[in-house]
């Protein structure tokens, strides 16, 4: 909000200088962002928390400022000169919609001259602001600045009845606001009526059709509380955000509404002539008793955790005008009505906190706790997995879970997107953020992508993070891990472009590193291109999916190399279990090379599984160690060469024992698959 | 074999192995066997063109193994000599060596793990919590009703069924407080979410947000905490100044600054001049948040405190715009590759 420094020096004795006003009550919690010099004066720019709508006029800042010591506040008091007939002759109020308008003033004033503002008036505004607009507005707008309290000006021979009506609005009714603007209403929203149609909204705008113009000479002045839910709803319904609605929907002070209607009065008397009639129409003269909050001294000072002496906190608490009735230790503390945040002893405590100065609280470790924290949630995994793949050389990434639909769409083929239904987002920022990812390659192949489009020869990323999927009319949440290959792998002086065994590799040596343990593999075309996916599943569960992704994704996220794309399930229920040691073996090992020559159709995870099945207790391990298609071998045909590793745990083989062993295991594998050896 | 071959084999042993290590000796050696010209094994080739056609095959056979063998033992012997004398096949060592590829860990992980060590060291848990919330958690029971005007400040994504993206890790609080009794002690990272996207706000972010419930938890331990936090993260010398503010679930609140990490209070572009910047926000816990999760506000009290660990890591780092985090940009995410020494 902004300020002037005059201004608040007009309610305060004594002010300080304007610097170190300003640092008094950002101190305090009302923060002074920006102080402009205006000639003579300075123009503050203050941050008010929404918690402190009493703080939006220069009285109520002027009241902070006392109570931070920067001045006394002074008294105000306001007598406005009444002549003519008494109100209720001239206008009539009805509140039909008490919970919505639980109080409304009204004062008449006749013959007024609309004009221009005087210039200090209109000079004041517009350096808080607000645009001059003629004497009658601008007394109200003065009084909004000056007091806190928004009120609304009618021309009174424009209210059909001569009669205000607040009710709620009507089905299909509609209001030209003062803006220009119609707006059609709906049941909710609560209407300043005349006899027959809507002349205001209530606490936001009034209507065009009984604005102050030129030629009113009669005045009808609103001073009214409004419910703040009601203010609120409707303001943001319509987006229409005033000075007024600003005010009301944090909650105005309905005992200043009756002090406010004078002051204006007083102010158009002034600026504008004519004459106020006498009595003021008030459909709640009378207010409840104000609520009381205990203020325990000893809970304070436990609470701040240090000693606040009861002189300050007598003083402050006289200064921010809250009465107190002491009994003992204990402070009854009757809240005015302008203090809507204070309802608990906590509210209270702020208050002391906040002008002893947070600064003068001293510093004191809590008592340590004793027992050490621990690691809950998904965290174990997700870091474990964060690490794993930082050991093997990518790099972390970290991007949007909302994705556009279309980016999502080109994913479905994949068994892990089809694990639930799509979550849209119903108020996206843009429709390139408005769906809920369901796999993490969205966002990593736009990544990917970009780095290959700045010329980068290889990527390398990663991201650990949740993909979400609908259920009903809830939700659930999956933890992943996924990798995004692409351009070339190896050192400087070996660089080749990366292939599907680069990538299954990679995706191995994160299965190993998370501990998933036995895993089947089985090829996928899903969102993969022809011939180079795969899907990897545990216990007949899919837990992963790997390959390159086909060649209408790396076009849509316009790659210029194909995309390499990896993704695995974390389970965070699921830790993996603890390594137990596995005896060394004390024996030499036998290796004995094996090349098989089979059909292509023949998959290397058959021929392991049947040599595995038919081979002699002695065998230890087996690897590949050379694939080769080409002129040596038919069309159709592969050869495999395998590396076999003999060993006894308790004794040396001899070179006769494994020779007659490997000849074995070659006869039974040629019995059982019909391959050849050569 | 045949006989003179045997003979030659014979004599090149001998030859060899009184030649020892010695080069010269060795070159005489070769000279004398395996020389081009004149040779002893050359000599016996030319021999090889005069045999009968029948013996040809034997003798050539024979020859082209000891010529082998005599051509490995040289080399052999040549490369113990060089051994013997220190030198060995020269490297280019300027040349790059066949480097592994470091990975490299975001620097919100970076910034994000740090914080948990520093916490977990003082006692607190790590927790987590859902990133699509309801309204309960996310607002209703941290003392934001519907239609408070503070949920104007946290612009909220919203999906079907009365379900939004977390605007903050504040919900994580309050199902703490509802699976777990008094005493708390719990940190709780994660990512969050708003709909506001310019220079400065991203619609994604992080946060970590702190909290301690217990008897008699006052204001100053609050003070000590963060301060004890903010020079273990940044540095001992670093200055912490709280000032009054507003948060619904929080009473009384504050904003925390610390001195301006990159001009020690000076004044710089990243502090606007003041030569402080804003890193945390904190306060006592509001009795009606306990009130919500059935903790009695009589007996506990507890403080909270959020900061946000993107804006960490931009300072931590000098990383100047928040969107670059989130870029995917591997030029920055492997400029981080240890994160900072400990």
């Amino acid at each position: 909000m902004k300020v002037l420094y005059s201004w608040l020096c007009d309610h305060l004795e004594a002010p300080l200088p304007p610097a170190e006003m300003a640092e008094r009550l950002t101190a305090a919690g009302l923060h002074v962002e920006l102080r402009t010099p205006e000639g003579q004066d300075e123009v503050w720019e203050v941050d008010v928390t929404t918690n402190r709508p009493d703080c939006l006029s220069h009285r109520g800042l002027a009241r902070e400022a006392a109570a931070c010591g920067a001045g006394q506040l002074k008294g105000f008091s306001v007598r406005v000169a009444e002549q003519g007939p008494p109100v209720h002759q001239l206008a009539l109020v009805t509140v039909e919609d008490e919970a919505g308008c639980p109080r409304y003033c009204a004062r008449v004033i006749r013959g007024v001259q609309v004009g221009p503002s005087p210039a200090w008036l209109a000079e004041r505004l517009a350096a808080c602001g607000i645009r001059p607009i003629n004497n009658v507005v601008d007394a109200t707008n003065y009084v909004l600045l000056d007091l806190g309290h928004p009120l609304h000006a009618f021309d009174l021979a424009r209210l059909a009845g001569s009669a205000i009506r607040v009710r709620a609005a009507r089905p299909g009714e509609a209001i030209t606001t003062l803006d220009g603007e119609t707006r059609r209403l709906v049941a909710e929203d609560l209407v300043i009526a005349d006899k027959e149609k809507p002349v205001a909204l209530a606490g936001i705008m009034g209507g065009a059709n009984s604005e102050i113009t030129p030629a009113t000479q009669d005045v009808l002045l609103e001073s009214a509380y409004f419910d703040p839910l009601r203010v609120r709803r409707t303001r943001k319904r319509l987006g229409l955000d005033t000075e007024a609605s600003r005010r009301f929907e944090r909650g105005a002070d309905r005992s200043l509404a009756r002090v406010a209607v004078d002051a204006a009065a007083a102010l158009i008397l002034q600026v504008a002539g004519g004459e106020v009639a006498s009595g003021v129409l008030d459909t709640k003269p009378h207010l409840p008793e104000p609520a009381v909050v205990p203020l325990d001294l000893r809970r304070l000072w436990a609470f701040a955790g240090c000693h606040i002496p009861e002189e300050f906190v007598q003083q402050l608490l006289a200064a921010l005008e809250i009465p107190v009735r002491w009994e003992g230790m204990v402070g009854h503390c009757q809240v005015p009505w302008h203090r809507v945040d204070l309802q608990l002893a906590e509210d209270l405590y702020e208050e002391v906190l906040r002008h002893w100065g947070y600064d003068r609280i001293p510093s004191q470790l809590p008592p340590s706790p004793g027992a050490p924290g621990e690691r809950r949630g998904s965290f174990p995994i997700t870091d474990r997995a964060r690490d794993v793949a930082q050991g093997l050389g990518l790099a972390e990434a970290i991007t949007y879970a909302f994705v556009p639909e279309e980016v999502e769409q080109a994913f479905a083929s994949s068994p892990l997107v089809q694990r639930g239904p799509l979550l849209r987002l119903l108020n996206p920022l843009s429709t390139r953020m408005a769906v809920m990812r369901r796999t993490l390659w969205s966002g990593l192949a736009e990544a990917a992508a970009a780095n290959l489009r700045r010329g980068a020869d290889r990527v390398q990323l990663f991201e650990v993070g949740r993909v979400f999927f609908a259920q009903g009319a809830q939700s659930w949440e999956e933890e992943r891990l996924a990798a995004l290959l692409a351009g070339e792998v190896g050192p400087w002086d070996q660089r080749r472009a990366l292939d599907f065994y680069d990538l299954k590799g990679l995706a191995e040596a994160l299965a190993e590193g998370l501990g998933l343990g036995e895993l089947t593999v089985e090829s996928l075309d899903g969102p993969f291109a022809p011939g180079l996916g795969a899907v990897w599943y545990r216990d007949g569960e899919v837990v992963g999916v790997l390959g390159q992704l086909h060649a209408t994704i790396q076009k849509l996220f316009d790659a210029p190399k194909p995309l390499w794309a990896l993704e695995l399930v974390l389970d965070p229920t699921a830790a993996p279990p603890v390594p137990t040691f596995a005896e060394l073996a004390r024996h030499p090992a036998v290796v004995a090379d094996l090349t098989v020559r089979h059909p292509v159709t023949l998959p290397y995870a058959q021929l392991v599984a049947t040599l595995w099945a038919v081979a002699p207790g002695i065998l230890e391990r087996v690897e590949p160690l050379v694939r080769y298609r080409g002129e040596q071998v038919g069309p159709e045909e592969v050869k495999t060469t395998l590396r076999l590793t003999y060993r006894h745990p308790e004794r040396s083989l001899t070179q006769e024992e494994v020779n007659a062993a490997h000849f074995a295991l070659m006869d039974q594998l040629a019995a059982h698959l019909g391959v050849s050896f050569s | 074999m045949w006989p003179e071959l045997a003979q030659l084999k014979a004599d090149f042993d001998q030859a060899l192995a009184s030649a020892g290590t010695d080069p010269q000796r060795l070159e005489e050696v070769r000279i004398r066997f395996a020389g081009r010209k004149s040779g002893a094994l050359r000599l016996l080739e030319e021999q090889l063109k005069r045999l009968p056609k029948e013996e040809k095959p034997t003798f050539g056979k024979e020859l082209n193994q000891l010529k082998a063998y005599i051509e490995e033992q040289l080399a052999v012997a040549l490369a113990q000599v060089r051994q013997a004398r220190g030198v060995g096949e020269q490297v280019d060592v300027t040349l790059p060596g066949r480097k592994p590829a470091l990975g490299a860990l975001h620097p919100v992980t970076l910034v994000r793990r740090e914080i948990e060590d520093i916490f977990l060291r003082m006692g607190y848990s790590v927790a987590d919590g859902p990133e699509v919330e309801d309204d309960w958690h996310n607002f209703e029971a941290l003392n934001i009703p519907p239609d408070h005007p503070a949920r104007d400040t946290q612009d909220t994504f919203y999906l079907p069924g009365g379900l939004l993206l977390r605007t903050h890790t504040s919900p994580v609080q309050i199902r703490t407080m509802e699976a777990f009794r008094p005493p708390i002690r719990v940190i709780i990272p994660g990512r969050v979410y708003r709909r506001d996207s310019d220079l400065r706000h991203s619609p994604m972010f992080h946060q970590v947000e702190g909290l301690v419930v217990d008897e008699g938890v006052s204001f100053a331990h609050l003070k000590a905490t963060l301060e004890a936090f903010v020079h273990r993260l940044f540095d001992p010398s670093l200055q912490v100044r709280l000032r009054p503010s507003f948060f619904p679930f929080t009473e009384p609140s504050a904003e925390v600054d610390i001195t301006c990490v990159l001009c020690r209070g000076g004044g710089c572009g990243v502090c606007s001049g003041s030569g402080w910047v804003e890193i945390l926000g904190a306060g006592m816990v509001d009795p009606r948040v306990f009130r919500a999760v059935g903790i009695d506000p009589v007996r506990y009290t507890g403080f909270a405190f959020g900061l946000g660990l993107d804006r960490v890591a931009m300072l931590k780092y000098r990383i100047p715009d928040l969107r670059l985090l989130f870029s995917g940009d591997e030029r920055l995410l492997r400029q981080f590759p240890g994160g900072l020494a400990r």
